[in-house]
């Protein structure tokens, strides 16, 4: 019995651990074609830190493009204007949106013919999260 | 029953009928904007000299025989810009659902045109749906245009051909005589466009 009970413990840890959302995700990810005849687009995705700590993108680079800023688009007294992000902060157990109208990856220059993209999250030099999407219409 | 008793039937049915009309008449005011501004009084647009997204030159009265709604951007706007198109182009798609006509034109007026050439306004604005038009131009002849209509545009900083630029975020409502009629301010919603268009251009 002895025996069995930290073997049922571990098992326990297992599926515990197996439950554990990653600590950094990104969802509802969008990349649009670039519309014809331009050579940018926009990205847009749920970033969630699951972590209790919190994580500072630095920069984001994808093979697809030569370039890629992290932007926000606002309103202010009528006009529209853009904003470079610069480091983004994302608290503990928090998410940032980038949706139409508001934050958003601004990609520049594809690289090629591509149908899907590859996005590398950086905090400093350690890429922390890539993901991949198909571009969509 | 009688001739004097059917007479007297009549008479009231009829009168029921107008009572009802007129209540609902008097309860019913027409319906107004929820969102858009119309102008009292249209105003007329300044004289321009411009192309249009084939080319051909077009002035003030290439806005004439439609209703237009236009919106002052950027091909290079990756968010804002094809946001509004697709809010406008949603919203005459579902005027159109609605069996609404005539169907208002979008027309794109490049606010950057120094990269907005005819041939890429064509690729873009074709995009967001049929019949659409672009304006490209001339920076002082565009500049005519804005400041006629309270426009504001402003290239941002930058030290490469990356640049942005900041620009007026209203749509514009132009009547078929070519005037200024009334206007939606951001952030722009299909709903409001379905509300209050077949409103505004009721009203002409």
């Amino acid at each position: 019995m002895k025996r069995i009970i930290p073997v049922l413990l571990l098992a326990l840890l297992g599926c515990a651990c197996s439950q554990d959302p990653a600590p950094f995700v990104a969802s509802d990810v969008v990349v649009s074609k670039p519309k014809p005849g331009m050579n940018m687009t926009a990205g847009y995705l749920t970033l969630s830190n699951n972590a209790s700590q919190p994580i500072v993108i630095t920069h984001v680079a994808s093979p697809q493009f030569e370039s890629v800023e992290l932007h926000e688009s606002v309103i202010e007294d009528g006009m529209a204007r853009m904003y470079p992000l610069g480091d983004l902060t994302i608290l503990a157990k928090s998410s940032v949106v980038f949706q139409p109208g508001g934050k958003h990856l601004m990609l520049m220059r594809p690289v090629g013919e591509f149908d899907t993209v590859s996005l590398d999250f950086y905090a400093g030099e350690a890429v922390v999260l890539t993901v991949n999407v198909a571009l969509s219409d | 029953m009688g001739p004097r008793n059917i007479f007297i039937a009549s008479v009231a049915v009829i009168a029921i009928a107008l009572g009802t009309w007129l209540s609902f008449k008097v309860a019913s005011p027409p319906p107004v904007p929820q969102v858009a501004t119309v102008l009292p009084v249209a105003g007329e647009l300044p004289e321009f000299s411009l192309l249009d997204h084939n080319g051909d030159p077009v002035g003030r009265d290439v806005f004439k025989g439609h209703w237009d709604l236009v919106f002052f951007g950027f091909t290079h706007c990756p968010d804002i810009c094809p946001l509004t198109l697709q809010v406008l182009n949603s919203a005459k798609n579902q005027l159109a659902a609605d069996g609404f006509t005539p169907l208002p034109r979008i027309v794109l007026v490049s606010v950057d045109p120094e990269r907005d050439t005819p041939e890429s306004l064509a690729q873009y604005v074709a995009y967001f749906g049929d019949d659409n038009l672009g304006i490209t131009g001339d920076l002082a002849e565009l500049l005519k245009l804005t400041n006629g209509l309270g426009i504001f545009f402003e290239k941002t900083a930058s030290d490469d051909e990356n640049y942005s630029v900041d620009h007026s975020a209203v749509v514009l409502v132009i009547n078929p005589d070519g005037q200024f009629q009334a206007l939606f301010s951001a952030p722009h919603e299909i709903e409001n466009f379905v509300h209050d268009l077949p409103i505004i251009m009721s009203r002409q």
